[in-house]
C-alpha cells in the first residue's frame, strides 16, 4: 500500500523528507506578502447572485451610492446653537474637500435640500447655506426643521440633540482613508459635541483589522497554548516541536496556496490557521500510540512501524471524514464558506500526508532515552487520566441502560431547546458592544431613523404612472402603514416631496400637507422642485420616466427579520389596497435577509450532506452500517446538546455557527472512528471472543488507552480554540465556544456512550462474530 | 526709395495690430465673450429643446420657448421669459427671471395646475437650471468681476484659434475651483469650457457643438454640458433662433406669466 511505503520511505530517508518539507513550506511562504482581505459583506454571495444583480440595478436606476459614511454629531444641550452649527458647517466644508467624497451629494445641514416659503417666496435649496450669524437665524433654522419630514430623523433627531452628515463615496474610493480623514477633521474641533463616524466602509475597515488581529495575534497564541499543552502531556520538547512544526507547515502551505491562487482572505478563512492547528492535533493519536508501543517494545523503529500500522486506518479515515466535512462546504451558496471549506479540506489532506511522512521521519530523530523517560507514565495501570477514562467507560459498559436513559432525557430537553433556535445574521452585532462601531450604531439608531437601509421599489408598466395622485396617495399610505412596525424608524418617498411642496406653496398651511388632486399638479410641483434641487434628490426616489418609485425604509435594527416584516407589511398593504404595481425589496437590508435565508438553507443542506457523507465514510471504514450507526450516536448527541444550549441561551444562530455545525460532524466523528476501530482491533487481537466479559474488557481497554488519545486530542483542540473566546469579534467568540464545548462533549460522550451502546447492542452487533473478526483487524495481520 | 519708411510701417502694421490683439487681458477676453455669447442683439428668441441624458442613455426632454431682452449694455441687466411645452404635464408653465449682475436675480414661476404665480428664491446661481447640467450661471452668465481671468495660452478647438482663459473665483463662495474657457479669437464665442472642482479635478465640460449665423450674429445653436463625475449630460438645441424682434418691456411681467401672448411663445 502506498501509505506503508510512504512511511517506510520516510523512516529510511528522514532527512530528505524533512528538508523537502522545509523547502516546500518556504516556497508557499513567499506568497504571503500578496495577501488580500475581503471584508465586504456583499461578497458573502457571488457577484452574479440575483440579489446583487438586482441591488446594482436599483443603485443605478436611482443614482444611489454603494458606500456612505455617516458622521453623527451629538450635543446633549441640543445642536441648534451658533457654536455647534458653526462647527457642523466647518466640518462639512472640510469633508467636501476630501478626495473620493462625492461632494455634490453630501447631505448635512449645509447641503441638504429643503423646501420652504419665506415672505411668499418659494425656496428650494440648502437648509443652512452657511453657519448662522445671529440667534434669529438659529431660530429660523429651528422652525424650518420642526416637523419637516424631509429633515426630521434624517439630519436632525426629534429631540434636536443629534444631527448627521451623510458622506457618499465615489466608486473605488478608499473608505478607510476617508473615515480617518473625517476623524481628524472632527478631532480638530473643540467643544462639548460628541462625534460618531459610522457606515459600511468604517465597519468593513474595522472588520479587516480585527481579522488580521485574529490571524496575526490570536493564531500564534493558540499555537503557544497548544505547544504548552503538548509539552505538559508528553514532557518532550522535540515531540512538541514536531507537532507544532507539522501544524505550521500545513498552515503555511494551505494559506500560501489560498493567497497564491488569488483568493482574498475572508472572515471564515481568517479562522483557518486555528482550525488547521486544531486538526493537526489528530496526530496526537500517533504519538499516543507510539508511546504505548515504545514502552512495550523498547525498539524505536519497530515501534514507529507498528504505530503507523495500528493507527493508519483510523487516522486515514478520520482525515477523510474531516476533509469530507469541510468539502461539503463547497456545495454551499455562500462564497467565503466555500473557500473556507476548500481551504481546510486541502489543509487536512496536507496534514495527513505529513502524518505518514514527516511525523515518522521526525520520530526517528527523537532520542531514545528521552522517549523512555516520557513514556514511563504511559501505562493504562499507572496513568491517572487512563484510570479516569477507564472508570468513565466503566459506567457506560457497566450500566448501559441507565446511561442510555439519562441520555434520552438530555436529548429530550435539547430538542426543546433547538425549537427555540433563532436564525439571524446581524452583522453589526458581530462587533462587541464596546466597539466604536456598535456605540456609533446604537447612538444613531436611538437618535435618528435607523442605520439599516432597505428599499421598496414600486414598479409600474406605464410611464408617468408614479405621478398620478392615486399612486402618490398609495405610496403615502404604504409609508404610514410601514411606520406602524416597531422596527421601522423612518420612511421616505417622492410623495413626501410632493406634499411638502403643496404645503409650502400654500403658505405653509398644514391643511395642504396632502397629495394634490391632479396629475398635472403633481408633475408641475416635481418640475418646480427639480428646477432648484440637486439632481440626486429626485433621482433617488423616482426613475427618469416616473415608472418606478423608490421608497426608503430606515430600520432600527440590522436583524435580518426586520426586512421580512417590512416585505410582509407591504404585501398586506397591497392586498388591502390593490394598485397596478409590483413591489420589490432592495438595499442592504434586503441583501442581509436573502443572505440570512441562504445561511439557513445552507445549514440544512450542509447538515444533511455531512450526515450522509460521514455515514458513508463510517460504513466504509467499519464495513458495517450497524457500527456506523453506533458511531453516529455520540456525534448526534453532542450536536443536539449544543443546539439545545444555543436555543436556550437565545444566541442568534448565524453564519459562523451554522458552518460550525456542519464541520463539527466531520471533526467530532473522529473520536468515534478511533474508538470503534481500536476497540474492534483489540477484540480481534485478543482472540475474537464476543462474550460479555470479553467485550467489556475490550471496551474498558479502549476507553483507557485510545481513549486517552481521544481526550488529549479534545483537550488540545479545546485549548487552541479557547483563545478565540477572547477574540474581538463575536463570531470568533461563538466559534471558539462552540468548538471547545463540542470537542470536550463529544470526547466524553464517545467514551461514555459507545461502551453503553456496544454493551446494549452486543447481540445485534456481533450476530455474525466471524465476519466482524475477519474484517476489522485486517490491517493488523501484517504484524 | 524716399518713402522706404512708409513701406516699413506698412510691413510692421499687422504686427502691431496682432500685438495689440495679443495684449488683450483675460478680463477683456471674457467681457467680449460674454457680450458675444449672452448679450447679442437687443432681444432674442429661440425654441429650446433640452435633452437630459443620464449615463445609461435614458432621456428626459425639456422643451420651451426662451425670450431674452437686454436692458442696457452687455454685462448689464437682462430679462428672461420661458414658456414650457414639455414635459407635457408642465405645458403652460412659465418662468421669468430678472437678472441683475451685482445682486440676486428675481424669479417667478407660474404653476397653471393651481393657477398660481410664485416668487422663487434665487439664493444660488450655481444651482441647476430646470434640472439640467447647466446652472443658471451657465445659461445667463456669471459676473465678470467675480473672478480673476488670465489668458493662459492660445490654443485651438477644431481648426479655430482660441484664447485659453483661466478664471478663478475671487471669493470662496463659488462651488468650483476654477474654469478654463476656450474663446474663439474671431467670434469671441466660448467653444469649450472645463470646470474644475475645489479638489482640482475636472468635473464639468461645456462644448459649443454647432455655430450658425443668425441675422449675421454668430450663435451657438447646439451645445452640450457634461458632468464628468456622474456621466450625466445635457444636450441643448436652439431652434428657430431670432434676434431684434422688438419685444416690449411689459412682456416680462407677472400678468403675462399667466397669459403669455401667443405670438411670442409659439
Amino acid at each position: 500500500m502506498f501509505k506503508f511505503s510512504l512511511v517506510e520511505f520516510s523512516i529510511r530517508r528522514p532527512k530528505l523528507v524533512i528538508w523537502a518539507t522545509v523547502a516546500l513550506t518556504l516556497l508557499f511562504l513567499t506568497q504571503f506578502p500578496n495577501i488580500k482581505t475581503d471584508t465586504n459583506p456583499k461578497n458573502m454571495l457571488p457577484e452574479n447572485s440575483d440579489v446583487r444583480v438586482w441591488n446594482n440595478e436599483v443603485d443605478k436606476t436611482f443614482a444611489l451610492y454603494e458606500d456612505t459614511i455617516v458622521v453623527g454629531v451629538r450635543n446633549d444641550d441640543g445642536v441648534l446653537n451658533r457654536e455647534t452649527l458653526g462647527r457642523i458647517a466647518r466640518i462639512t466644508d472640510e469633508i467636501l474637500k476630501l478626495e473620493g467624497v462625492a461632494s455634490r451629494d453630501v447631505n448635512g445641514f449645509t447641503t441638504i435640500t429643503n423646501v420652504t416659503a419665506e415672505d411668499g417666496t418659494l425656496k428650494v435649496g440648502p437648509l443652512m447655506p452657511g453657519a448662522p450669524h445671529s440667534q434669529a437665524e438659529v431660530e429660523a433654522l429651528r422652525s424650518a426643521l420642526s416637523g419637516n419630514p424631509l429633515l426630521v430623523d434624517r439630519v436632525i433627531s426629534k429631540d434636536g440633540k443629534t444631527t448627521a452628515i451623510y458622506v457618499p463615496l465615489e466608486k473605488g474610493a478608499n473608505g478607510a482613508v476617508i473615515a480617518g480623514n473625517i476623524r481628524e477633521i472632527v478631532a480638530g474641533e473643540k467643544g462639548p459635541e460628541r462625534y460618531y463616524v459610522a457606515g459600511d466602509p468604517v465597519a468593513r475597515d474595522t472588520f479587516g483589522a480585527e481579522m488580521f488581529k485574529l490571524m496575526g495575534i490570536f493564531s500564534p497564541i493558540a499555537g503557544m497554548i497548544m505547544f504548552i499543552a503538548i509539552q505538559l502531556m508528553f514532557r518532550n520538547l522535540s515531540l512538541s516541536f514536531t507537532m507544532m512544526g507539522v501544524a505550521m507547515a500545513a498552515i503555511i502551505i494551505s494559506i500560501g496556496s489560498l493567497i497564491g491562487t488569488g483568493y482574498p482572505v475572508h472572515i471564515m478563512s481568517s479562522m483557518a490557521p486555528v482550525f488547521l492547528m486544531a486538526i493537526a492535533t489528530d496526530s496526537i493519536h500517533i504519538f499516543n500510540e507510539f508511546y504505548f508501543r515504545y514502552r512495550e517494545r523498547g525498539d524505536k523503529l519497530a515501534a514507529i512501524r507498528e504505530t503507523m500500522q495500528a493507527v493508519s486506518r483510523p487516522v486515514r479515515f478520520t482525515a477523510l471524514a474531516t476533509a469530507a466535512g469541510f468539502a461539503v462546504l463547497l456545495f454551499m451558496n455562500i462564497v467565503p464558506v466555500q473557500v473556507f471549506g476548500g481551504l481546510i479540506a486541502f489543509g487536512t489532506v496536507v496534514l495527513r500526508l505529513f502524518s505518514f511522512s514527516l511525523i515518522p521521519a521526525i520520530l526517528t530523530f527523537v532520542k531514545e532515552e528521552k522517549i523512555a523517560k516520557a513514556a514511563k507514565g504511559e501505562s493504562v495501570e499507572l496513568d491517572r487520566t487512563a484510570r479516569f477514562l477507564h472508570r468513565v467507560g466503566g459506567i457506560g459498559a457497566g450500566r448501559p441502560l441507565a446511561t442510555m436513559l439519562a441520555g434520552l432525557v438530555l436529548v429530550g430537553i435539547a430538542i426543546v431547546g433547538t425549537t427555540k433556535i433563532h436564525v439571524n445574521n446581524n452583522m453589526v452585532a458581530w462587533f462587541k458592544p464596546s466597539s466604536e462601531i456598535r456605540i456609533a450604531d446604537t447612538a444613531m439608531n436611538q437618535a435618528l431613523g435607523g442605520t439599516s437601509l432597505g428599499y421598496l421599489v414600486v414598479q409600474s408598466g406605464e410611464p408617468e404612472f408614479i405621478k398620478s395622485p392615486e399612486t402618490m396617495r398609495w405610496l403615502e399610505g404604504l409609508q404610514r402603514y410601514l411606520e406602524t412596525l416597531p422596527v421601522v424608524g423612518k420612511t421616505f418617498s417622492v410623495a413626501d416631496y410632493v406634499k411638502r411642496i403643496n404645503r409650502v406653496l400654500h403658505d405653509d398651511d398644514p391643511k395642504f400637507d396632502v397629495v394634490p388632486d391632479t396629475q398635472d399638479t403633481v408633475g408641475q410641483y416635481l418640475f418646480l422642485f427639480s428646477m432648484s434641487a440637486k439632481p440626486s434628490d429626485l433621482d433617488n426616489v423616482v426613475d427618469p420616466g416616473f415608472q418606478k418609485a423608490n421608497l426608503w425604509v430606515q430600520l432600527k435594527t440590522w436583524d435580518a427579520e426586520a426586512m421580512r416584516q417590512v416585505i410582509q407589511a407591504a404585501d398586506t398593504y397591497q392586498k388591502a389596497h390593490p394598485l397596478a404595481v409590483t413591489v420589490k425589496p432592495a438595499g442592504i437590508a434586503w441583501f442581509n435577509l436573502v443572505w440570512n435565508d441562504e445561511v439557513l438553507g445552507d445549514l440544512v443542506l450542509g447538515l444533511i450532506l455531512a450526515l450522509v457523507v460521514v455515514f458513508v465514510i463510517l460504513a466504509l471504514d467499519f464495513r458495517s452500517a450497524k457500527w456506523a450507526l453506533v458511531a453516529y450516536v455520540p456525534l448526534l448527541f453532542t450536536i443536539l446538546l449544543i443546539y439545545g444550549v444555543v436555543g436556550f441561551v437565545g444566541k442568534d444562530f448565524d453564519m459562523p455557527l451554522s458552518v460550525m455545525s456542519t464541520l463539527s460532524l466531520g471533526m467530532a466523528v473522529d473520536f468515534s472512528i478511533h474508538f470503534i476501530s481500536r476497540f474492534r482491533q483489540h477484540l480481534a487481537e485478543s482472540g475474537g471472543a464476543t462474550s460479555e466479559a470479553a467485550v467489556r474488557e475490550a471496551l474498558l481497554w479502549t476507553a483507557a488507552r485510545p481513549g486517552k488519545g481521544i481526550l488529549r486530542n479534545a483537550l488540545l483542540f479545546a485549548a487552541a480554540f479557547s483563545v478565540m473566546l477572547a477574540a474581538p469579534l463575536t463570531p470568533y467568540m461563538a466559534v471558539g465556544a462552540f468548538i471547545v464545548s463540542m470537542m470536550l462533549l463529544s470526547a466524553l460522550l464517545t467514551i461514555l456512550y459507545l461502551p453503553a451502546l456496544v454493551m446494549l447492542g452486543r447481540n445485534w452487533l456481533f450476530d455474525q462474530p466471524k465476519l466482524a473478526a475477519d474484517t476489522a483487524p485486517a490491517i493488523v495481520k501484517g504484524d | 526709395m524716399k518713402h522706404w519708411w512708409i513701406w516699413l510701417i506698412a510691413a510692421l502694421l499687422p504686427l502691431a495690430f496682432s500685438g495689440q490683439a495679443q495684449a488683450l487681458t483675460g478680463e477683456e477676453v471674457m467681457k467680449k465673450s460674454q457680450a458675444a455669447f449672452l448679450y447679442p442683439g437687443k432681444d432674442f428668441k429661440a425654441r429650446v429643446v433640452m435633452k437630459l441624458i443620464n449615463k445609461d442613455g435614458q432621456e428626459r426632454v425639456r422643451e420651451m420657448t426662451m425670450l431674452r431682452k437686454n436692458m442696457g449694455e452687455a454685462g448689464g441687466d437682462q430679462k428672461y421669459f420661458m414658456y414650457f411645452f414639455r414635459p407635457t404635464d408642465v405645458k403652460d408653465m412659465t418662468f421669468m427671471i430678472h437678472k441683475y449682475p451685482a445682486r440676486d436675480d428675481d424669479r417667478w414661476m407660474f404653476i397653471p395646475a393651481i393657477s398660481m404665480v410664485k416668487r422663487i428664491a434665487a439664493q444660488d446661481k450655481r444651482s441647476s437650471f430646470v434640472g439640467s447640467d447647466f446652472t443658471y450661471e451657465d445659461v445667463s452668465g456669471r459676473d465678470i468681476e467675480d473672478d480673476d481671468h488670465i489668458v493662459e495660452r492660445e490654443g485651438k478647438v477644431g481648426d479655430r484659434d482660441c484664447y485659453v482663459v483661466k478664471s478663478t473665483p475671487k471669493g470662496s463662495d463659488a462651488d468650483f475651483g476654477h474654469k478654463i474657457t476656450w474663446v474663439d479669437k474671431t467670434s469671441f464665442l466660448p467653444l469649450k469650457e472645463e470646470q474644475y472642482d475645489k479638489k482640482n479635478t475636472r468635473y464639468k465640460q461645456f462644448s459649443a457643438d454647432e455655430i450658425a449665423e443668425v441675422k449675421g450674429i454668430p450663435t451657438v445653436v447646439r451645445r452640450t454640458m457634461k458632468n464628468l463625475q456622474t456621466g450625466h449630460r445635457t444636450e441643448v438645441a436652439y431652434l428657430k433662433t431670432d434676434y431684434n424682434l422688438g419685444m416690449e418691456d411689459s412682456l416680462f411681467s407677472e400678468r403675462f406669466l399667466r397669459q403669455p401672448p401667443r405670438k411670442w411663445v409659439d
